[in-house]
């Protein structure tokens, strides 16, 4: 039997919400640099949000509740690091709630947000996600004193998002993620082993474009240069060498993986109807977000999930998939950006691939994906990703990402979240008109 | 945002305490001084606060002698926990040195009593407590 996926339909929010504020830390190793070896959660969450409020006009006194969102607690050894972070917000004595969804975190911060305002509960909402990554807290220290934590390390780590009744014990569904939605995407559109394993290298190319334009992303050099310094006078024959970029499994390599790093992001959202109280920017509305969940035991889960979160936003809202302008998807495992986008209908079915090769879907293109070069080189700072693409987003609607602007001015985009084996959301944003 | 903005405000006070400082944020706006240091006044709001150097002198105005639990940090006994003001206006929770189950009562009957901040070594990193006048 194929995998089961149960259905969900959603109702319409009570009111309509819209984004009036965002901010984002430059993603990095804190470690790495003298300016920036020591910086905490507190700092990180704070200068996201605080830029978030900048952004949106008003002060810690008009915020009503905040959400914080982390993904492993080692980034800091708290597991409510929401109340740690209150007094560097200016909004101690303030109610709040941590929620922890591994890289999708981000994602469910901005339904977290909406949904609380959607409500009439508040009416004013700082969502916020900080992941300390690479730099992680040594117990019982004060938390400018932290260490770096080594992939390995961090691997082991993600035993926290398996299920261990089974899918543990079974050892397939930790491993096969790596490969699950490549092999699907071969299989389905007749692709071979080595011509995915291009697709792929092409796609970490594009976010590696797309990154070195962007000034938070932790990646500052292209590959073409790196492959050059390596003595490739072709940089596919760099991407494509096994000595250089490694494979993880029959079809993943390690540059189509994150690059995992410190970093956070912030935004701020209220009732589209008290928009212009605060600002006099256009709001961006948030027309509705689809979510799924599958564990690691089902079979190409992230195409399920991403088929069933993409049916329910659609199925609310009404959008079309042909009035999408710009599609952002986690990406730490870069076969994701080609299937979901296919399943959002942002790129053909079967023909993505090729519009990938083509550099297409760089932010010059004209089917920009992950403007500022995702978790595979904007980087990955894991809870905070999604927030940080809605940063993007955001300010690719308002026109002001100078170099990096695409080039058509986007109404409408779609961010597909992903992760903890996983949660996976699909919300549509749009730029409301006066 | 460029790093070179992001102000390392735990670190400094950690390395300030290594110099022998104490220091909190003060808001420009409405003079709310933050202690523990942070960059955002809790008080007004603002997004303006810059550092201050603490005179170190405050009082307290409740005692709870080190006892059981509370007695964790025995190199630091004798001592009680209680809520400490500095002269500065900041409220904070600390461990004020020289009260004991003996002379608790006497020092009770004179709150709010007078004390004053005193840099101290934990393992690996200086921090703060406080001490009877």
């Amino acid at each position: 039997m194929n995998t089961v996926v149960n259905q969900t339909k959603l109702n319409p929010y009570s009111r309509s919400v819209s984004i009036i504020g965002v901010g984002c830390t430059p993603f990095m190793n804190t470690l790495e640099d003298p300016a920036t070896e020591g910086l905490t959660e507190g700092e990180l969450f704070g200068y996201a949000a605080m830029e978030a409020m900048k952004d949106a006009g008003v002060t810690p006194k008009d915020v009503d509740y905040y959400f914080h969102g982390q993904a492993n607690p080692m980034g800091c050894d708290y597991i409510t690091p929401n109340i740690m972070v209150a007094n560097w917000v200016g909004m101690k004595g303030k109610g709040s709630i941590h929620h922890s969804e591994a890289c999708c975190t981000g994602y469910l911060a901005l339904e977290q947000a909406v949904n609380a305002v959607a409500s009439g509960k508040y009416n004013v909402v700082l969502s916020g996600c900080v992941e300390f990554g690479d730099a992680i807290a040594i117990p019982y220290k004060p938390s400018c004193f932290r260490r770096r934590i080594p992939m390995e390390e961090f691997l082991e780590t993600t035993r926290w998002i398996y299920d261990k009744a089974y899918t543990l014990g079974m050892m397939a569904g930790p491993v096969i993620n790596f490969d699950d939605s490549a092999e699907y995407y071969a299989r389905t559109y007749g692709l071979s082993v080595k011509e995915m394993d291009e697709v792929i290298c092409h796609m970490a190319l594009n976010n590696r474009y797309n990154a070195v334009h962007h000034p938070l992303s932790i990646s500052k050099v292209d590959f073409p240069e790196i492959a050059k310094a390596a003595g490739y006078d072709n940089v596919m024959d760099f991407m494509l060498s096994d000595k250089e970029n490694p494979k993880m499994g029959e079809y993943l390599r390690v540059l189509g993986t994150e690059i995992k790093c410190d970093g956070a992001a912030a935004v701020i959202v209220c009732p589209t109807e008290m928009v212009s109280q605060f600002t006099d920017k256009k709001p961006i509305e948030v027309l509705g977000i689809g979510s799924a969940c599958l564990e690691s035991s089902n079979h190409n889960l992230e195409i399920h999930a991403t088929r069933e979160a993409v049916r329910q936003v659609y199925e609310l809202t009404r959008v079309k998939p042909e009035e999408l302008d710009l599609m952002y998807v986690n990406d730490f495992m870069i076969p994701s950006q080609l299937v979901s986008a296919e399943i959002a209908g942002y790129l053909p079915e079967g023909e993505g691939w090729k519009y990938i090769k083509e550099g297409r879907t760089r932010f010059d293109g004209d089917k920009p994906l992950n403007t500022n070069g995702g978790r595979t080189s904007f980087g990955h700072a894991h809870a905070a990703s999604g927030l940080a693409d809605l940063y993007e987003a955001v300010h690719q609607m308002r026109g002001d990402c100078g170099e990096h602007q695409v080039k058509k001015l986007p109404k409408t985009v779609m961010l597909r979240g992903f992760g903890g084996s996983q949660n996976v959301t699909a919300a549509i944003i749009r730029t409301k008109e006066a | 945002m460029e790093k070179k903005d992001m102000e390392k405000i735990v670190k400094t006070f950690y390395d300030k305490l290594e110099e022998g400082k104490i220091m909190g944020r003060k808001c420009t706006c409405c003079n709310n001084v933050e202690f523990p240091p942070v960059f955002i006044c809790n008080k007004c709001g603002s997004f303006d606060t810059e550092w201050i150097e603490l005179s170190g002198k405050a009082s307290f105005k409740s005692v709870m002698v080190a006892n059981g639990q509370t007695a964790k940090y025995p190199e630091f006994l004798p001592y009680a926990l209680g809520a400490v003001t500095l002269e500065e206006g900041s409220e904070v929770n600390a461990l004020i040195g020289g009260i004991t189950k003996e002379n608790a009562e006497e020092y009770r009957q004179k709150l709010p009593a007078s004390c004053h901040a005193k840099i101290v070594q934990r393992d690996g990193f200086k921090t703060v407590m406080f001490e009877v006048d």
